[in-house]
């Protein structure tokens, strides 16, 4: 190779930032395209969850009259989902026009304005009947109406025409549980529980150990220690126990699990920054950033954390994986959320008390949750050796 | 050594000390707090009988002290010196005693007695399933490094990795349900330790006029086969990896190729030099499995049906059973410190490189 070659390819990587060789090399990566891909089937099932499966028609005619019930009857949660959703879309499109940074922002705003407008302007009508439109069409009250294609919704009981613990069959493709509603449209409606849980909960911990761990790196001596003794004890207290504890005094509450899965999943950060700020306290651009008299927060948040974020995003998605695991569980043991569909409570009607066990309701549910840990992990898994290229070359 | 041993020692208290007044903390701040579950069990009851019952509670369970007492108190009870009592309540001077876990509020019972009951049955679960993945791990590890990109690595890879994304609940109710249900198969019993009658079996099996009886060694085994396999399916993955990748490096190791150099055969390297040699950074991790396994068995027990810790845990929670969630905490922390500890002094005495002082 001749000298300008060298030079041109040497160029060339330099041009490149490593956040941007990291996601090439990520996005190259097999498993995590697969892993990807079933992340945002289940974020687009969330998002558009009373769009797929809804027992309220699409549009309906009764006397001469057009109606939509389906969007008489979204919720503010539906509204706020929708309307972030085309945020994240529009902020994508304009990624070359706009930094990260304003983008997340703008994308912060819009969410939240709508979360209040939403909470304050939409409601939802309070009793709703699902048989009507069953009924009303097969007496020929209601003229013509179109479903979803999942035509229930997931708190749908079908109380004209019970069918508790029925076979997959072509009604209900993936059977119905023991309350007679349908598995395939609590799995989709379940999705957002799933997703919310992973990322707020890894959010709220990644947070947290990152202001935790920053300072104990940045500072070292007795500060260091005395915060090492406090982080050893919250690693030492077992979360689940902790998690069952807060969950059943405090009430089952979706924003108070994700807060303390979140609560109990940070001492792992915050160990991982430490290490990396130990390393980066003693490099010539933080020395001549405290020279310079840059405020603290400046110098940990701004300068030293884009250096040693790297492993934390690892450990991310697999605390991603973990928090969904961590909520399915507390379902599953009868812990969860009441009425909102989850996909370890529906694992855990397959066994009835009494012996029967509805294979349904064990396969499409604990699929759910393996392919969705299994995502984050190979999503892990490929930003590690994104990040570590030294990982893949050990035999 | 024996210095860093008694300093990790000392640490030990002010953690769990930690530990329990934040489980405590937890719980005095929970709404309505820990006598409105006792209260609401008794039903439907007139104003002044309310009174009275929440009165009677209160008292008997200190429960109108301030916060902080309460904790004070419960501390006291527990640690094995303190401010003793005798027979008739009063006060005997400060000195060691009987740690008192107290009473069940929600079984009447003492906490010692249920867990007394319940520790050995998980203990009993762990002690079986830790040893059975580490020797299934040392040896696929082995074996994948010595058939090193050959199908046999390649398969106990990916069917290791495969095994370690599968949820336990998951891994649980299938095997419930298709191996012990009425619709598939029956073959493995669906809950509890025991048959109904077991006790009354002898211990070995036996052939009486009756036919053939199993007894109650090949029945306990019966009833343990499903638990153990969902506790241990998910760790062999990581110690499995972590075997094959300290083979891998022995293998190629100065010491490894001087044995060859004398004319050892391949066997005796990876047998005789190797291999010890490779157990090392297993040590490291058997702190973190055991943890996992107390809280794996939270999920076991309660699909099973066996009454162990975690069982209690979960029936204790539900009922806000106070003195039981604090003493399970207060057990499982130690024990879990415990064995932290452990295995560094294990690491320490196999290591002669590794010093802690």
């Amino acid at each position: 190779m001749t000298e300008t070659a060298i030079t041109r390819a040497v160029e060339k990587v330099g041009e490149e930032s490593f956040s941007r060789r990291v996601t090439r090399d990520t996005l190259r990566n097999t498993g995590a395209k697969i892993g990807i891909a079933w992340v945002a089937t289940v974020a687009v099932l969330a998002v558009f969850a009373p769009f797929i499966a809804n027992s309220h028609p699409y549009l309906m005619r009764v006397e001469g009259m057009w109606s939509s019930p389906l969007l008489a009857h979204l919720s503010w949660a539906d509204v706020t989902m929708l309307v972030t959703f085309l945020a994240v879309v529009a902020a994508w499109r304009l990624r070359r026009r706009f930094g990260p940074g304003q983008l997340l922002v703008g994308v912060g705003v819009i969410s939240l304005v709508t979360l209040l407008a939403a909470q304050q302007l939409v409601q939802v009508p309070r009793a709703v009947i699902y048989d009507q439109y069953r009924v009303g069409l097969a007496e020929g009250g209601i003229e013509t109406a179109y479903f979803a294609p999942v035509p229930f919704s997931p708190t749908d009981r079908s109380r004209d025409n019970p069918a508790p613990l029925h076979e997959p069959d072509s009604v209900h493709w993936f059977g119905t549980d023991e309350d007679g509603a349908d598995v395939l449209s609590r799995m989709i409606h379940a999705c957002r529980i799933a997703l919310g849980i992973g990322l707020v909960a890894t959010g709220i911990a990644l947070a947290l150990g990152i202001v935790y761990g920053g300072i104990m790196g940045f500072f070292s001596g007795w500060l260091d220690i005395a915060m090492m003794r406090f982080l050893e004890i919250f690693e030492s207290i077992p979360s689940l126990f902790l998690l069952l504890t807060i969950v059943a005094f405090f009430g089952r509450n979706i924003y108070l699990i994700m807060v303390v899965i979140g609560l109990t999943s940070w001492p792992g950060y915050a160990r991982f920054l430490r290490a990396e700020f130990l390393k980066l306290r003693n490099q010539d651009y933080v020395q001549a950033a405290e020279a310079c008299g840059l405020p603290l927060a400046s110098i940990l948040f701004r300068h030293m954390l884009p250096n040693g974020v790297a492993p934390l995003l690892v450990a991310a998605s697999f605390g991603i994986a973990s928090a969904i695991l961590a909520e399915a569980t507390l379902s599953f043991l009868g812990l969860g959320l009441i009425d909102e569909p989850s996909w370890g409570a529906m694992l855990n009607q397959a066994v009835g008390p009494t012996g029967t066990f509805a294979l349904w309701l064990a396969t499409y549910p604990g699929l759910a949750i393996f392919f969705t840990v299994f995502a984050y992990n190979l999503i892990g898994e490929a930003l590690r050796d994104a990040i570590d290229p030294h990982l893949e070359q050990r035999p | 050594m024996v210095n860093y041993v008694i300093r990790r020692l000392l640490l030990i208290f002010p953690t769990l000390l930690g530990i329990t007044i934040l489980v405590f903390a937890v719980m005095a701040a929970a709404p309505g707090g820990v006598g409105a579950s006792l209260l609401s069990r008794s039903g439907d009851l007139r104003p002044e009988e309310r009174a009275a019952m929440e009165r009677y509670i209160n008292e008997r369970y200190g429960l109108d002290k301030p916060m902080p007492m309460q904790y004070l108190r419960w501390l006291n009870n527990v640690s094995p010196i303190g401010f003793r009592k005798d027979e008739n309540n009063e006060d005997a001077g400060f000195g060691f005693k009987v740690p008192d876990l107290g009473m069940s509020f929600a079984k009447n019972r003492p906490v010692t007695q249920l867990v007394a009951q319940a520790l050995p049955i998980t203990l009993l679960l762990n002690a079986l399933s830790v040893p059975l993945v580490f020797i299934l791990s040392i040896v696929m590890g082995v074996y994948t490094a010595r058939f090193r990109g050959q199908a046999l690595d390649v398969g106990i890879g990916t069917a290791n990795l495969a095994l370690w994304s599968i949820p336990t609940i998951w891994m649980g109710v299938l095997l419930i349900g298709l191996l012990a249900s009425e619709e598939y198969a029956r073959i493995f019993p669906t809950s509890g330790l025991e048959s109904l009658r077991a006790d009354r079996w002898t211990f070995l099996p036996v052939v009486t006029e009756q036919g053939w009886q199993r007894g109650y060694l090949l029945d306990v085994v019966w009833h343990l086969v499903l638990p153990i396999v969902c506790l241990t399916y998910t760790g062999f993955a990581v110690l499995t990896k972590l075997t094959r990748s300290a083979v891998l490096e022995n293998l190629q190791a100065d010491y490894a190729r001087t044995a060859r150099a004398k004319g050892a055969s391949e066997r005796t390297v990876l047998w005789y030099h190797v291999f010890r040699n490779s157990l090392l950074p297993l040590l490291t991790v058997a702190a973190s499995i055991l943890p996992g396994m107390l809280v794996g068995s939270v999920i076991v027990e309660s699909i099973f049906s066996i009454d162990g810790m975690g069982r209690l845990v979960v029936e204790a929670v539900q009922l806000r059973d106070r003195e039981v969630v604090l003493s399970i905490t207060l057990i499982t922390s130690l024990l879990t410190l415990l064995s932290y500890l452990i295995v560094d002094i294990c690491y320490a005495a196999a290591d002669p490189r590794v010093s802690f002082e």
